[in-house]
């Protein structure tokens, strides 16, 4: 009975938007064989399981990247760009560094995301979606691609002396950034002060401002 | 164990992709999405140096720390300039922000 | 007061005039009673050098030799690779400058308490006697040769400040232009005097220049340019011939100045330094000899046109160029004592006469004296002053004139070809008429101007006061000359005993010769008294008995209107010249053209900026990446 109940609770696949549908099979199909050969080779014994979960991570971060440039309605983009703050925080725990991946949940999937869905509904971004890109984009993947490539190069390039990584423990974490980071931590948070209190003297509606534009309009 | 490399190229390629992005975008909202993949990028650099070889102090960390700080307080600040431009302009295009020339 | 701490003299009115020039309008009384203590500290400072100069402090051991007593790096370059020291240097003759410039300057600070009562600007009036006091005594202390000209353009500033001081007159302002350019033409040679000595002897300490040149070191025709450049600098400061031209018109300055920059102190700076440099001319004889027919010529011809000028203080202005005259004579004849000690009383009476015609002027309102005549009944005390003065200029025993004319009247017999005494003394006469008519015109005869006659009245004491205690000094400053006197005041054997270069003076008193200089000076207060006695119409009839003898000399022997010619065709001539070069091929060639090439680019050009920030953002990426990938090939 119960299995029914919720059977029944389920959304009919004529309800669901076509559009989502349709992404959500796209997204799987491009999604799934990465992850079933991940998951074939971790099987084999040719790479360990931090490894697989790294690509995995690699490969949310990167397409969510992509999507936050590419797509062409701006709220899928700052969505992708959510996604790849989540991946992101997932690296930061694989580099064993629990508290910044707690704070890049908190703060991108909470902050950074809420402020850009509230700039677009209130700059009506989405209403002109066809124009979202600008007239260099060819020039601007070319320089893109050339600095990725000289990015990577430079990286490959240099001998990295790297040993194992450590977990940072969160006490450590609050010793060093309180006593010896004590004036910057000072510093940063007057510069959120400031930045906040900037931030409302900038976009405050100004009534003189509103009287001109309604005797205008 | 994953080699250091593969995070650093990974911020490289995510570097290259806001750099794109800023580029090639048109709505000021999204040049700042772009933004924040550069800043993403730049915090995994520092986060991946400071587990590999700077064990001690991990300086990078604090670091990414106050990067996050300064992104947040930075999206805050720009959107409010947006809003603005938007409330002054009818919109969010930087193309159409040309009053600096002749 | 050890002679070390004679920097003290230079600092405190230095101090004295920053002070006043800016805190003028909150001091009390705007400050000139602060001037005037630090004058009066000045004096006292050195009278205390001059007792420890003359061996007061060491048991009257006097040594008449010079000592280098102080000094600091004042310019070091390269970490002593060019080091020019600030030092100062005391010797009889600096001691004779020294109480000459203090005594004067607190004499005339004091009179301008009084003189210049309710004047604008009157405390920037009492900061520039400080300035010039700090730059006057600076001149004098000074050890090298550098200083000394830093000095020297010192007070010809504060010269040219207090001449135009009514500046919103433009005779004062003309005339402070004038007196400023006139001395620049000198102070170039100077510089460039200066500039050779230190090219060969490679140090601008005056000592070991004059050690340098006694020992060999130039080559004769080098060191005879040398110091005709010198000279230059001179002639320009003490208004010697031909560029005379400024002190007549600097008159225009406030009486108190004249008497202070332009009779007493300044104007001898030129004495001051020919007689620093005399070892050096000693060894140049055509340099000297230069020196001494420029004195003569000035003496003579400044004398005779004293003679027709009817402006009270310019009678005075040619009389302290034709005295000045008298001083360089004396050094072109090598004889520094006399020229110094004629600096020294010269300094008194002419102060003297300075002052009592600026007690005339603040009485009358009048300068000229067509218009005066009269005043010894309603200024008994000025007269007398006045009329001291004017006979110890006239050189009439026992006043302070008498003895130094004299030495240099018995220097040029002795030493000078007999020309040169006969005109000497025959300027001498003339001074003594010229003063004569002076005196008479101005306090004798009957009033010409009654209106100023009856208004007339005798100064407060504020300025009496300076001309009684410079009467005195006017009196009594001749007998330093005297061994005894001497001895009483430190210094045995007088004046010659202090001041000299090569070996002590000993003053000779030749009745005869002093009886034949009396007489002559007698003789020519009796023509002066039998020609204007009373009898003010007698100016006129000159003018008709010799016009054009009186035009020449009224025209200043045309010497004015000669440089305005050579101004006029010549420079302007050269100016238009240039300016023509200027407006055609530097203008608008050289800069509208720049201008308009660097237009007509920027027309094409502006369109790079598109005004859109994406495109500014675009080209900044490529020069990032760009430099990155250099970056990475260099690495």
């Amino acid at each position: 009975m119960g299995g029914a109940v919720v059977l029944n609770r389920l959304p009919l696949p004529a309800q669901l938007d076509r559009t989502v549908t349709t992404g959500g099979l796209l997204a799987g199909a491009i999604v799934t064989p990465p992850l079933i050969a991940l998951i074939v080779l971790r099987v084999l014994g040719n790479i360990s399981s931090a490894q697989m979960v790294w690509w995995m991570l690699a490969g949310v971060i990167v397409a969510g990247a992509l999507g936050a440039v590419t797509l062409r309605n701006v709220v899928h983009s700052a969505l992708a760009l959510i996604a790849a703050a989540m991946g992101l925080a997932g690296m930061f725990l694989l580099l064993a560094s629990e508290f910044l991946a707690l704070v890049q949940v908190l703060v991108y999937g909470g902050g950074v995301a809420i402020l850009l869905m509230f700039g677009l509904m209130l700059t009506n971004a989405t209403e002109d979606p066809v124009v979202i890109d600008g007239s260099q984009k060819p020039f601007a993947a070319g320089v893109g691609l050339i600095l990725g490539v000289a990015l990577t190069a430079a990286m490959l390039s240099a001998n990295w002396d790297a040993s194992i990584s450590t977990v940072v423990d969160f006490r450590d974490l609050g010793a060093r950034l309180y006593r010896d980071f004590g004036v910057p931590f000072e510093v940063a948070s007057l510069v959120l002060l400031v930045a906040l209190v900037g931030a409302v003297a900038i976009s405050r509606r100004d009534n003189d401002d509103d009287n001109d534009a309604e005797a205008a309009s | 164990m994953i080699p250091l490399e593969y995070y650093l190229v990974l911020s490289g390629i995510l570097f290259a992709l806001g750099f794109y992005g800023v580029l090639a975008r048109r709505s000021a909202i999204l040049i700042l999405i772009a933004v924040e993949l550069m800043l993403a990028a730049v915090s995994l650099n520092f986060v991946a140096f400071a587990s590999y070889m700077d064990a001690e102090l991990f300086t990078g960390v604090i670091f990414a720390i106050f990067v996050i700080t300064i992104a947040a307080a930075e999206v805050g600040l720009a959107l409010g300039i947006v809003l603005r431009i938007f409330r002054e302009r009818r919109s969010a295009n930087v193309d159409e922000a040309s009053s600096l020339k002749w | 007061m050890p002679m070390d701490q004679a920097w003290l003299l230079i600092a405190v009115p230095a101090v004295t005039f920053v002070l006043v020039a800016l805190l003028n309008p909150v001091l009390p009384r705007r400050g000139d009673l602060i001037v005037v203590l630090a004058l009066a500290s000045v004096v006292l400072m050195g009278l205390g050098i001059i007792a420890d100069f003359t061996g007061y402090f060491r048991g009257g051991l006097f040594t008449p030799e010079g000592a280098n007593v102080f000094g600091f790096d004042w310019i070091n370059i390269g970490q002593g690779l060019f080091v020019i020291q600030f030092d100062t240097y005391v010797d009889g003759i600096t001691v004779v400058m020294i109480s000459v410039v203090s005594i004067v300057a607190l004499m005339v600070a004091v009179y301008s308490m009084s003189y210049m009562h309710g004047e604008p600007r009157y405390g920037w009036y009492f900061a520039l006697l400080s300035l010039f006091a700090t730059a006057m005594l600076a001149l004098v202390l000074s050890g090298n040769l550098l200083l000394l000209y830093f000095a020297w353009e010192g007070v010809g500033l504060a010269s040219f400040l207090l001449i135009g001081f009514y500046w919103e007159r433009q005779s004062a302002a003309e005339a402070a232009k004038k007196a400023f350019i006139t001395t620049r033409i000198g102070d170039v040679g100077l510089l460039i005097g200066i500039v050779l000595l230190w090219r060969q002897a490679g140090t601008f300490n005056i000592q070991e220049i004059i050690n340098f040149a006694e020992a060999g070191g130039f080559s004769n025709t080098y060191l005879t340019v040398a110091m005709l450049f010198l000279f230059a600098g001179a002639v320009g400061k003490s208004a010697q011939f031909p560029l005379h031209v400024w002190l007549p018109d600097a008159m225009e300055g406030p009486t108190p100045v004249s008497a202070l920059i332009h009779a007493a102190t300044m104007v001898v700076a030129g004495v001051y330094l020919v007689a620093r440099m005399m070892p050096v001319f000693d060894l140049v004889p055509v340099a000297r000899d230069y020196v001494l027919y420029t004195g003569l010529v000035t003496a003579v011809m400044a004398a005779t046109q004293g003679l027709v000028t009817s402006d009270i203080k310019r009678v005075l202005a040619f009389s302290t160029v034709s005295q000045l005259g008298f001083m360089f004579v004396a050094l072109g004849l090598g004889n520094v004592t006399a020229a110094m000690f004629h600096l020294f009383t010269h300094a008194f009476f002419k102060a003297l006469l300075f002052l009592g015609s600026g007690s005339v002027i603040h009485a009358t309102h009048h300068q000229e004296v067509d218009q005066l005549g009269g005043l010894r009944h309603k200024m008994p005390i000025t007269t007398a002053t006045f009329i001291i003065g004017s006979m110890a200029l006239a050189g009439v025993i026992p006043l302070a004139g008498f003895w130094s004319k004299d030495e240099i009247l018995h220097a040029a017999m002795t030493d000078g070809p007999l020309p040169v005494y006969l005109l000497l003394a025959g300027s001498a006469v003339l001074t003594a008429i010229y003063t004569t008519r002076l005196v008479l015109l101005t306090f004798f005869g009957e009033p010409k101007d009654h209106h100023a006659y009856e208004h007339a009245h005798e100064s407060p004491a504020l300025i009496t006061g300076p001309l009684v205690i410079l009467a005195t000094l006017a009196t009594v400053s001749g007998f330093v000359v005297f061994s005894s006197v001497g001895r009483m005041l430190g210094f045995p054997g007088g004046i010659g005993e202090v001041v000299f270069t090569h070996e002590p003076h000993a003053f000779v008193f030749d009745i005869v010769f002093a009886g034949t200089a009396v007489a002559s000076a007698l003789a020519g207060i009796g023509i002066g008294i039998a020609y204007w006695k009373g009898d003010a119409m007698r100016a006129v009839r000159a003018r008709q008995w010799a016009p054009e003898l009186h035009a020449l000399l009224v025209n200043r022997y045309y010497l004015d209107d000669l440089y305005q010619a050579v101004i006029d065709r010549v420079v302007l001539g050269l100016g238009n010249v240039v300016a023509l070069f200027d407006k055609r091929v530097v203008n608008e060639s050289g800069v509208d053209g720049g201008a308009q090439t660097v237009s007509w680019f920027g027309m094409r050009l502006k369109f790079l900026q598109t005004g859109r920030i994406p495109n500014y953002a675009l080209a900044m990426a490529v020069g990032v990446v760009v430099l990155a990938v250099m970056a990475l090939q260099s690495a």
